[in-house]
C-alpha cells in the first residue's frame, strides 16, 4: 500500500514502461535455460524478473486507485526540467569525451562547464574552481591513493 | 585474553592507522554533514581507492567515515534544518528550532557527547553479541543462507520505500543485475549478449557509484539554487547538569538503536526515528515542548543513530547480511580483499573482528574530540554551493567506477545506472535495495541452487525442508509473517 496519496506526473506511464520492461526482463531470462531443471543459470534470472513483474503489476494497480495531484507541472517539467536534462548532456558527453581525452583534460572541461552553467558567478571563477578541483583530485588520487587515471587516445 | 586485547589495540598503536582512523572520523564529520553528500555515496567511492590498501588500513579509513558520518548528518539538521544524512531526519525536528533560539553550539555539544555514549554502547554490543551469534550461525545451512539473503532484501524494501511493491521490485532488478555475467556454476552465459565486459558481471561497486553518487548528484539539481540558512554559535561544551539529566534517555535510545541497527536491512534512518517517537511517547514533563526545541527529541535520534553503527556490523560480520546500506558496502570491501563475511570470519580471522571493535571504539573518541571542536569553521564549509558540489560528485564517481578494474566503459555504467536511480528516486522508489540485491543476489543464487540440489530438485522436498528443520522454520516464518504484514488488508487493520 502506498504512503503517497497523489500520483506524481506521469507515474502512471512510468508503471506501464516498468511492466513493459520487466516482461522483457522475464522473455530474456526464459532464454538463458528456459524450463530445463531447477537448478539451471536462468531459474534466479526467471525468479527475479517473476518478481519484477508482479511488483510491477502491483505497482500500476496501485496507481489507479491514487488521485491525481491538484498540480499542473508536466512529466516532462517534473521529471526532465532544462536543468536537469542539460546537465545529463554534458555529462554524457563528458562520459564520451574521457577515453579520447584523458581524465585530466576531460573532467576539467566537464567541471568548468558545469559550474559555469550551475553557478552563474562568471567563467573566471569558475575556471579557479575546476583548475583548483582539479589539482586537489591528481594530488589525492593519483599522488596519495595511487590511483591510475584514465587516458585518452588522442594525446 | 592477551591475544585479544593485542587485536583491540592494534589501531591503537599503529601511527598509520591511527591516522587513517583519525582522518577518517574527521572527514565523515563533513561528508555527512554537507548536504548532497553521503555516508554511502562516500563509501562507495572510497571503496575502489582502497582495495589496493592493506585490510586494515582500508577498514580504519572506512570505519571512521562511518562514525564521524552518521554523527555529522545531525549536525547540519541543528544548523541549516536540512540533515546531512536520512539518520539526522528526526534530529532537525528539535534542533533546528534550538538552533534558531541561539542555543545551536549547546545542542552540537550535547548531540555530540550522547552520539559518543550511543556510539561506545553500540561497540560493546557488537562485542559481546557477535561472537555469541557467529557460533549459532555456524549451523546455518544453504537453506537458511538463502532465506536471510530475501529476508535481508525484503526488510529494506518494506522499511525504508513508499509501498511493499517498489521495495520487491527494486530489490529484484539489483538481483537481476547481479545475475549478469558467466554463471558461477555452469559458466553459462546470462544477459552478455556477447559482450566481452559483461562477461565478467557488473562490479557491484560501479553499480553502487550509480544508484547513490550520480542518482544523488541528478536529484540534487532541483535544489541547487537554494541558499544556505547561516547560524551564530556560542559555547559547545555541554552542560555537566545536562549530560547527567538526560543519560538514562541515551542508555535507552542506544538500546533501541543497537537493536534496530542489528536487524538486517535496517539502519541509523529507522533506529533514530523509533527512538525519537519513543523519547516523545515516554517523556512525561519535557522542558520544551517536542517539535520547539526538546533536548529529549535531540538526544534519543542522535543517540540511537549512533549506536545503530555497532548493531549494524553485528549480522554483516556474523552472518554475512548488511545491516545497512553501509554495512552492505563494507561487504563488498571485505570480499575484495579476500575475506568472507560470515559465522567462519569470527573464527578464522578473529584478528579482524578485534580490530574492528577495537577501531569503532577510537573512532568515537576521535568523534569526541573533533565534535566538540571546530564548529565556525565547520559552518563556512558546510556553506559550499551545490552547485560546486554537484560536478565534483560526477567527477569522484567516475575516478571511483574506473579505479575498481581500470576500465573506462564502467565509467558509462556508472553513469547509466545514475540517470536510472534518479527515474526510480524521483517515483519514491529507493535504491537501497537494489544495491543489497546486487550484492545478495548472486549468495542467494547459489545458495538456492545447493539447496535445491540437495532436495535432489524435488520442490515438494525443497518445501518440505523449509519448515522441518528449526532454524529453517523460524526464518520461513519470519519471511512468511513479513509477507503476510504488508497485506493491504492487514494494514488497513493496523491504520485503525
Amino acid at each position: 500500500m502506498e504512503t503517497n496519496h497523489y500520483l506524481r506526473p506521469g507515474e502512471q506511464a512510468f508503471a506501464v514502461a516498468l511492466v513493459l520492461l520487466s516482461g522483457l526482463f522475464f522473455s530474456e531470462a526464459y532464454s538463458i535455460s528456459g524450463f530445463k531443471g531447477l537448478t539451471t543459470g536462468g531459474v534466479m534470472p526467471m525468479l527475479a524478473s517473476g518478481v519484477m513483474v508482479v511488483s510491477s503489476l502491483a505497482i500500476l494497480a496501485g496507481t489507479f486507485s491514487r488521485l491525481r495531484s491538484a498540480e499542473t507541472q508536466t512529466t516532462i517539467d517534473y521529471l526532465f526540467p532544462l536543468r536537469v536534462v542539460l546537465f545529463a548532456s554534458v555529462v554524457a558527453l563528458y562520459a564520451v569525451a574521457i577515453p579520447y581525452v584523458g581524465f585530466i583534460l576531460a573532467s576539467g572541461g566537464f567541471l568548468f562547464v558545469a559550474i559555469l552553467g550551475l553557478w552563474r558567478k562568471g567563467p573566471l571563477w569558475s575556471l579557479v574552481i575546476s583548475a583548483v578541483s582539479m589539482v586537489a583530485i591528481y594530488f589525492l588520487f593519483r599522488i596519495v591513493f595511487q590511483v591510475v587515471l584514465p587516458v585518452g587516445s588522442l594525446w | 585474553m592477551i591475544e585479544t586485547l593485542g587485536y583491540l589495540a592494534i589501531s591503537w598503536v599503529d601511527p598509520s592507522l591511527l591516522l587513517l582512523t583519525a582522518l577518517g572520523t574527521f572527514a565523515g564529520i563533513y561528508v555527512g554533514a554537507i548536504p548532497g553528500l553521503s555516508v554511502t555515496m562516500a563509501v562507495s567511492i572510497l571503496i575502489s581507492f582502497t582495495f589496493k590498501w592493506d585490510v586494515n588500513e582500508a577498514l580504519a579509513l572506512i570505519c571512521g567515515i562511518f562514525v564521524g558520518g552518521v554523527y555529522g548528518g545531525g549536525r547540519t539538521a541543528i544548523l541549516l534544518n536540512i540533515p546531512g544524512a536520512p539518520s539526522a531526519i528526526a534530529t532537525a525536528i528539535d534542533g533546528y528550532p534550538l538552533a534558531k533560539k541561539g542555543q545551536a553550539g549547546e545542542a552540537i555539544g550535547l548531540t555530540t557527547v550522547m552520539s559518543v555514549v550511543g556510539g561506545l554502547i553500540g561497540v560493546c554490543a557488537l562485542a559481546v553479541a557477535a561472537p555469541l551469534i557467529a557460533e549459532f550461525a555456524i549451523k546455518f545451512t544453504s537453506r537458511e543462507y538463502m532465506l536471510l539473503g530475501v529476508i535481508g532484501i525484503l526488510l529494506v524494501g518494506t522499511l525504508s520505500g513508499e509501498s511493499f511493491a517498489k521495495g520487491a521490485f527494486a530489490g529484484a532488478l539489483g538481483v537481476m543485475i547481479g545475475m549478469v555475467g558467466l554463471d558461477p556454476m555452469t559458466a553459462e552465459s546470462r544477459f552478455t549478449y556477447g559482450s566481452i565486459n559483461l562477461m565478467g558481471g557488473i562490479p557491484f561497486v560501479v553499480a553502487m557509484i550509480g544508484f547513490f553518487g550520480v542518482a544523488e548528484a541528478l536529484v540534487q539539481l532541483e535544489h541547487v539554487a537554494k541558499l544556505p540558512i547561516k547560524q551564530s554559535v556560542a559555547r559547545v561544551t555541554p552542560a555537566w547538569s545536562d549530560v547527567r539529566r538526560y543519560f538514562k534517555l541515551a542508555i535507552k535510545s542506544s538500546g533501541i538503536g543497537t537493536l534496530i541497527g542489528a536487524l538486517p536491512g535496517t539502519g541509523g534512518d529507522i533506529a533514530a526515528l523509533l527512538a525519537y517517537d519513543h523519547a516523545k511517547r515516554t517523556t512525561k514533563d519535557p522542558e520544551v515542548p517536542f517539535g520547539e526545541g526538546a533536548k529529549e527529541g535531540l538526544i534519543a535520534p542522535e543517540t540511537a543513530n549512533n549506536s545503530a553503527v555497532g548493531g549494524a556490523f553485528v549480522p554483516m560480520l556474523t552472518l554475512g547480511i548488511p545491516g545497512d546500506a553501509v554495512t552492505a558496502i563494507i561487504i563488498g570491501a571485505l570480499f575484495i580483499h579476500g575475506l568472507k563475511p560470515g559465522p567462519l570470519l569470527l573464527t578464522d580471522t578473529p584478528h579482524l573482528f578485534w580490530f574492528i571493535v577495537g577501531n569503532l571504539t577510537l573512532a568515537n573518541l576521535f568523534l569526541l574530540v573533533f565534535g566538540l571542536t571546530g564548529i565556525r569553521i565547520f559552518t563556512k564549509i558546510v556553506e559550499c554551493p551545490r552547485a560546486i558540489l554537484i560536478p565534483l560528485i560526477v567527477v569522484l564517481s567516475a575516478v571511483g567506477a574506473y579505479a575498481i578494474q581500470n576500465n573506462p566503459v564502467h565509467i558509462s555504467w556508472a553513469l547509466g545506472f545514475g540517470v536510472a536511480g534518479y527515474l526510480l528516486k524521483r517515483y519514491g522508489f529507493q535504491v537501497g535495495p537494489v544495491i543489497l540485491g546486487v550484492i545478495l543476489g548472486p549468495m542467494i543464487d547459489s545458495n538456492y541452487r545447493r539447496a535445491m540440489i540437495g532436495a535432489q530438485q524435488n520442490v515438494g522436498q525443497f518445501l518440505y525442508d523449509l519448515i522441518s528443520h528449526p532454524i529453517s522454520l523460524v526464518l520461513s516464518l519470519a519471511l512468511l509473517a513479513m509477507l503476510i504484514s504488508q497485506l493491504p488488508v492487514i494494514k488497513e487493520m493496523r491504520q485503525n
